[in-house]
């Protein structure tokens, strides 16, 4: 019963995030900017889900370890790739 | 040996096919060895202990770091420079730059092989120029 | 847990708009690897839901090789 509460608390918790993080995307500020953004997100946010999901399911938790492990490295990657890109396109024009 | 790539490909091994028995652990251990090597540095245990050690400090940090963000609006931003000492072992770097682009206000944009990190960072204060 | 879907629907709808709309090339391709993310940890809790564990390992797959790249 606890263990529900906690886990509806998490996702609840990793919702806002997504909502909060994910709104600048709209606006008209540097790709930079958003990117911090998107790291309180989709990181953040999504590692939030998950642990409310383990939670739920904790029989699968070696699977949900792994998803979590390279849920937080893929995505840390992909924002260093994308910075230094879209730094680089600023230089050039 | 890389303690790190062993490190890791045992945790992915295990974690992969949810099986800790002892002929499991022994098939784990003998493909994370027989995998080919990587070139690069070495580096000594201890310095890989702290490096994991301040990764794994990052995930509360980042958390804290992101409820900062919402309760106070970071409007501004700022590119600094960090000094990094260039012979350290590339796994390493890769983890300080994982650790520094995890928490939410700073982005590394750039590793200069002479020895820095360009970070870009959120403030809250317009930055005095 | 119905509802913590249909929020993550409407939520999954703000990178659509701004990938669709964004003029600038890198503010779309943040909007995209949003959008990956969001759908792979989406097809997770479809799977907690409808608890059909095959479909979760899809999500996990997705996460694992490398989501947005």
């Amino acid at each position: 019963m606890i263990l529900q509460w906690l886990s509806n608390a998490c996702i609840s918790f990793g919702l806002f995030l997504w909502l909060w993080g994910t709104w600048p995307l709209v606006g008209r500020r540097s790709p930079l900017y958003k990117l911090h953004f998107l790291s309180v997100s989709d990181t953040l946010g999504s590692m939030a889900i998950m642990i409310g999901v383990l939670l739920r399911i904790p029989r699968e938790w070696p699977l949900l370890v792994l998803a979590l492990i390279s849920l937080a490295l893929w995505n840390t990657i992909l924002g260093y790739v994308l910075a230094y890109c879209s730094q680089g396109e600023d230089s050039d024009g | 040996m890389n303690y790190l790539n062993f490190a890791l490909r045992l945790t992915i091994w295990l974690l992969l096919t949810a099986d800790f028995g002892l002929v499991n652990l022994a098939i784990g251990i003998l493909v994370s060895l027989l995998l080919p090597q990587g070139r690069g540095g070495v580096a000594t245990l201890r310095q890989w202990l702290s490096t994991l050690g301040k990764v794994v400090m990052a995930v509360p940090r980042a958390y804290i770091e992101a409820i900062e963000m919402i309760v106070r609006p970071h409007r501004h931003e700022a590119i600094i420079r960090e000094p990094v000492d260039p012979t350290r072992a590339p796994g390493l770097i890769f983890l300080d730059i994982f650790t520094i682009t995890f928490t939410p206000k700073t982005i590394v944009l750039h590793y200069n092989e002479e020895g820095w990190f360009e970070v870009h960072q959120l403030v809250e204060r317009r930055p005095e120029k | 847990m119905t509802a913590f879907l249909v929020i993550m629907l409407l939520i999954l709808g703000i990178p659509l708009y701004a990938a669709w709309k964004g003029e600038h090339i890198w503010s779309k391709m943040l909007a995209f690897a949003s959008i990956a993310t969001k759908a792979a940890i989406m097809i997770l809790l479809v799977s907690v839901q409808r608890d059909d564990w095959m479909i979760g390992i899809v999500g996990i797959i997705i996460l694992s090789v490398g989501n947005g790249a």
